[in-house]
C-alpha cells in the first residue's frame, strides 16, 4: 500500500507554473485562507461559506472589500477558517488565475509526485 | 542506544496529553489560531502551504528498528503513505490531519519518540556524525555527550524562549566534520589536549539563512565537566543580549558578529565565572552511565575487509562495485562496513521514504545492522554495522526495494529543501530542480568523471537546504511572483569550510539546469587532472571562468 512508482515521470521546472508571456493584470481580489481541521487552502465563496477549490471562489471587483471579509473572517470565522488574506487574481472566460507561482501552487497543489492522493474532507 | 527512564516517559507522555487538550480547544473555536499557533509550534507542528506539518525529533539522527516500524505505521494511519527526511536529522509528515496529531504524539512516545522542540524559539534537535560510534578516524563517539546535552536542553526554563531558535551539532571526529559544526550556533568538536584528556573545542555564532558565517572558536579546550555550565552561560549571553526587536537579526551569529568574537568571549566567561557552580559539573560517573548506553554491539572477531571491499568495487557486477565504492564507508571494527542508503532515487522527491521502505529498511536494519539505522542530514540513511561479507547481499535487497542508488555524495545525491511545492515559506520550488538535475545527470560514467561535486538547494534564504554550503548552491528567490534562481559556487561545510559565492545574475528556471551543466563542463576544461576535484578547481580558479560559461561576456554580479 501506498508507494507508488515514479520513474517514469519527466520532470521539467518550466511547466505550466510560468506564464509563457507577460503576467496578466490582476482583475479581482479572492479571499483565501486555511481550513483549521487539516489546514487545505480554502476560497471564500460569494455566499459566505468556504471551499476547497479555487474555482469556487466569489470574485471581488475591488480591493478594499476584499480586505474588509477577510478581516471579518479573522474575527468570526477562526474556528473553521484559520489566516485569512486577500491575493489578486485575473479571472477570464470562466477560470480563476493566481498571479504567483506561489498561489498557482496552492490552488493546484505540489508539483511533484504524492505517495497517495488524499482521502481527506471534502466540501 | 538511549533508553527512556521513567522521567522522561512521563514529561513525554505528559506533552502529548497536553497536546490534546489543547488541539481539542482549537478545534471547537476555544482559541484562536493566533493563541494556538504557539502551543503546536512548541510541538513540532507547522502549518505549510497545503496540510499541516508534523516535525518528528530524531536525536543525532539515530533510530531503532521498532521505531521506524512506527514511523511507517503513522504514515500510513495517518499520513499520506511517507515520510521526509529532513537536513537536520529529522522526520517530517506533511498531511497530518489536526484531529490525528495528538494520537501520533501518543503513538511516538509508546517508541521513546516525539516531537518537542522540533519548532520554536529554543534549542532544537542535537545533531550529530551518520557514522558516530562506526568512523575508523574518530576520537570518541559524540552521542552520548548529544543525549547529555539533549536532556539538559529538553524544557530547560530558562532557554525556552529566546530570541530564535538554537542549533547545536556535535562531532567526535574532529580531522573530517561531517556534521558542518562550524554552521551552528554551538558546534562541538572533541578533541584531545597536549595531556592526552579529551575535551570539546567550542565553536560559536555560526550559521547560514540570510547572513551565513563561519563559527568562531570561542574556548580551544573545555574539559568534559564544564560542558553544561559553559553552554549555559553561552545560551544566557545570547538570551540577554540578543535581538528580539528583529527577526532576522535575532540569531546568536549576529549578536557574535556585532559584539566581536573577543567581547562575546568576555561577557560568556564573565558570566560562567559567577554562576557555575557544582550542580552543574558533568561528573565522570554520569557521562559514564550515558555512554553505557551506547556500547558497541555484539560484534564477530573477523579478519579485516579492505581487501575484499577493494575487490567488490573491482568486481565484474559493475552496478555493485560502483554502491561499493560511493555508498560504502570504512568502519573500525575489522570485518564491518559502514552503508549509506541513498534516498535520492530518479523520480521521487529526495529524502521520501514510503511507508513500505521504512517497514523493509526496518527488516534489513534488524537482518544487518543491529537493528539500528541512522538518519543523515544529506537526507538519506545510515546502515552503521554491516559485515563486509554481506554487502552483496544486502545490496540487491536494497535495489529490490528502490533504495540501491550508488550515488551517496556525488552529483545527483542533491540536499533539497522542501520549497515552494510544501513550505510556506519558500520563494520557489526546490523538489522538481533537484529531480530535473538527477535526470540530466544521472549516467554513471558522467557522475564518476565529476567526481565529488555536492549540490545543495534551498527555496529561499532560510537555507534549509545548505546552499550556501554547497560546492555548487542553489537559492530559489522570488522576482514579481515568478521563480529564479541565484546561483553560488565555492561553499563547503566541512573542515574547510567556505560560504558559496553569488555567480552573476538570477536565472529563470529555464536557465538553471543549463547553467549547472556549462559549470560542470568549465570545470572539466579547466581542471589540472581528474585528481583535482570541483571544489579545488573552483578555490584555484576563481568564478570567473565559470561566470564566462554561464553568461559569456554580460554577468551581472549580484543582480537579482
Amino acid at each position: 500500500m501506498g508507494y507508488v512508482k515514479h520513474h517514469q515521470k519527466r520532470f521539467l521546472l518550466s511547466d505550466d507554473l510560468a506564464y509563457a508571456g507577460p503576467v496578466p493584470a490582476p482583475n479581482h481580489w479572492v479571499v483565501t485562507g486555511k481550513f483549521t481541521d487539516d489546514a487545505a487552502n480554502a476560497w471564500r465563496r460569494a455566499d459566505g461559506t468556504w471551499s476547497r477549490s479555487l474555482a469556487e471562489a466569489g470574485l471581488l471587483t475591488d480591493e478594499a472589500t476584499a480586505k474588509s471579509l477577510a478581516e471579518a473572517a479573522i474575527a468570526h470565522e477562526q474556528r473553521e477558517i484559520s489566516d485569512p488574506y486577500v491575493i489578486e487574481v485575473h479571472a477570464a472566460d470562466g477560470t480563476i488565475d493566481p498571479l504567483t507561482a506561489r498561489e498557482r501552487i496552492r490552488a493546484n497543489g505540489p508539483t511533484v509526485p504524492l505517495r497517495r492522493p488524499d482521502s481527506g474532507l471534502r466540501r | 542506544m538511549y533508553q527512556y527512564d521513567d522521567y522522561d516517559r512521563r514529561i513525554i507522555t505528559e506533552r502529548a496529553r497536553q497536546f490534546r487538550g489543547q488541539v481539542a480547544r482549537r478545534l471547537t473555536g476555544e482559541i484562536t489560531e493566533e493563541e494556538f499557533k504557539p502551543l503546536r509550534l512548541q510541538n513540532g507542528l507547522y502549518m505549510q502551504l497545503h496540510a499541516y506539518m508534523l516535525r518528528v525529533a530524531v536525536p543525532y539522527g539515530l533510530l531503532s528498528s521498532t521505531q521506524v516500524r512506527k514511523l511507517a505505521h503513522i504514515a500510513r494511519t495517518y499520513d499520506r503513505g511517507y515520510a521526509h527526511l529532513t537536513t537536520r536529522q529529522n522526520v517530517q509528515y506533511n498531511w497530518p490531519k489536526l484531529a490525528d496529531v495528538p494520537t501520533i504524539l501518543d503513538e511516538l512516545a509508546s517508541v521513546e519518540m516525539h516531537a518537542v522542540q522540533t519548532s520554536g524559539n529554543c534549542v532544537r534537535n542535537i545533531s550529530s556524525d551518520h557514522f558516530a560510534g562506526v568512523a575508523p578516524d574518530e576520537l570518541e563517539d559524540p552521542r552520548p555527550y548529544c543525549e547529555i546535552l539533549r536532556q539538559w536542553s529538553t524544557f530547560h526554563p530558562e532557554f525556552a524562549y529566546l530570541p530564535r531558535k538554537f542549533k547545536i551539532a556535535v562531532t567526535g571526529t574532529p580531522g573530517d566534520d561531517r556534521t558542518a559544526v562550524r554552521f551552528h550556533d554551538i558546534g562541538l568538536r572533541l578533541v584531545e589536549n597536549a595531556a592526552g584528556e579529551h575535551g570539546f573545542e567550542v565553536i560559536v555564532g555560526g550559521g547560514m539563512g540570510r547572513t551565513p558565517q563561519i563559527g568562531e572558536v570561542i574556548r580551544e579546550f573545555l574539559p568534559k565537566r564544564y560542558l553544561l555550565s559553559y553552554i549555559e552561560s553561552i545560551l544566557r549571553v545570547y538570551n540577554l543580549f540578543g535581538r528580539r526587536d528583529n527577526k532576522f537579526k535575532a540569531r546568536i551569529k549576529i549578536l557574535v558578529a556585532a559584539l566581536g568574537i573577543d567581547e562575546f568571549r568576555r561577557r560568556v566567561e564573565e558570566d560562567w565565572e559567577a554562576s557555575r557552580t557544582p550542580a552543574l559539573e558533568l561528573p565522570d560517573a554520569e557521562i559514564e552511565r550515558v555512554r553505557a548506553f551506547f556500547t558497541p554491539p555484539p560484534y564477530e572477531t573477523l579478519p579485516p575487509s579492505d581487501t575484499q571491499l577493494a575487490a567488490f568495487a573491482l568486481g565484474r557486477d559493475r552496478d555493485f562495485g560502483t554502491w561499493v565504492k560511493n555508498n560504502v564507508y570504512r568502519h573500525k571494527v575489522p570485518g564491518y562496513s559502514a552503508v549509506v542508503i541513498s534516498v535520492k532515487m530518479p523520480g521521487v522527491p529526495p529524502g521520501d521514504v514510503s511507508d513500505t521502505q521504512l517497514d523493509s529498511i526496518a527488516a534489513v536494519a534488524d537482518a544487518y545492522s543491529f537493528g539500528q539505522v541512522v538518519v543523515t542530514h544529506t537526507q538519506n540513511l545510515v546502515l552503521p554495522d554491516v559485515k563486509t561479507s554481506e554487502l552483496p547481499r544486502l545490496h540487491a535487497e536494497l535495489v529490490a526495494l528502490d533504495l540501491g542508488k550508488a550515488n551517496a555524495g556525488k552529483l545527483t545525491d542533491v540536499i533539497t529543501c522542501p520549497g515552494l511545492d510544501y513550505c510556506d515559506l519558500a520563494n520557489a520550488r526546490s523538489i522538481p530542480l533537484s529531480l530535473e538535475i538527477a535526470e540530466r545527470f544521472d549516467r554513471i560514467d558522467y557522475l564518476n568523471d565529476v567526481g565529488d561535486v555536492s549540490i545543495k538547494i534551498s527555496g529561499c534564504i532560510n537555507s534549509c537546504g545548505h546552499h550556501h554550503v554547497g560546492n555548487i548552491g542553489i537559492l530559489g528567490i522570488d522576482k514579481r511572483g515568478a521563480e529564479f534562481y541565484q546561483l553560488m559556487l565555492g561553499g563547503s561545510p566541512g573542515n574547510d569550510a567556505s560560504i558559496g559565492k553569488i555567480l552573476g545574475a538570477a536565472l529563470s528556471q529555464d536557465e538553471i539546469v543549463g547553467a549547472i551543466e556549462k559549470v560542470l563542463e568549465r570545470y572539466l576544461l579547466v581542471r589540472e587532472s581528474p585528481d583535482e576535484r570541483f571544489l579545488e578547481t573552483v578555490r584555484r580558479v576563481g568564478l570567473e571562468p565559470f561566470k564566462q560559461a554561464v553568461y559569456g561576456g554580460a554577468a551581472a554580479v549580484g543582480a537579482a
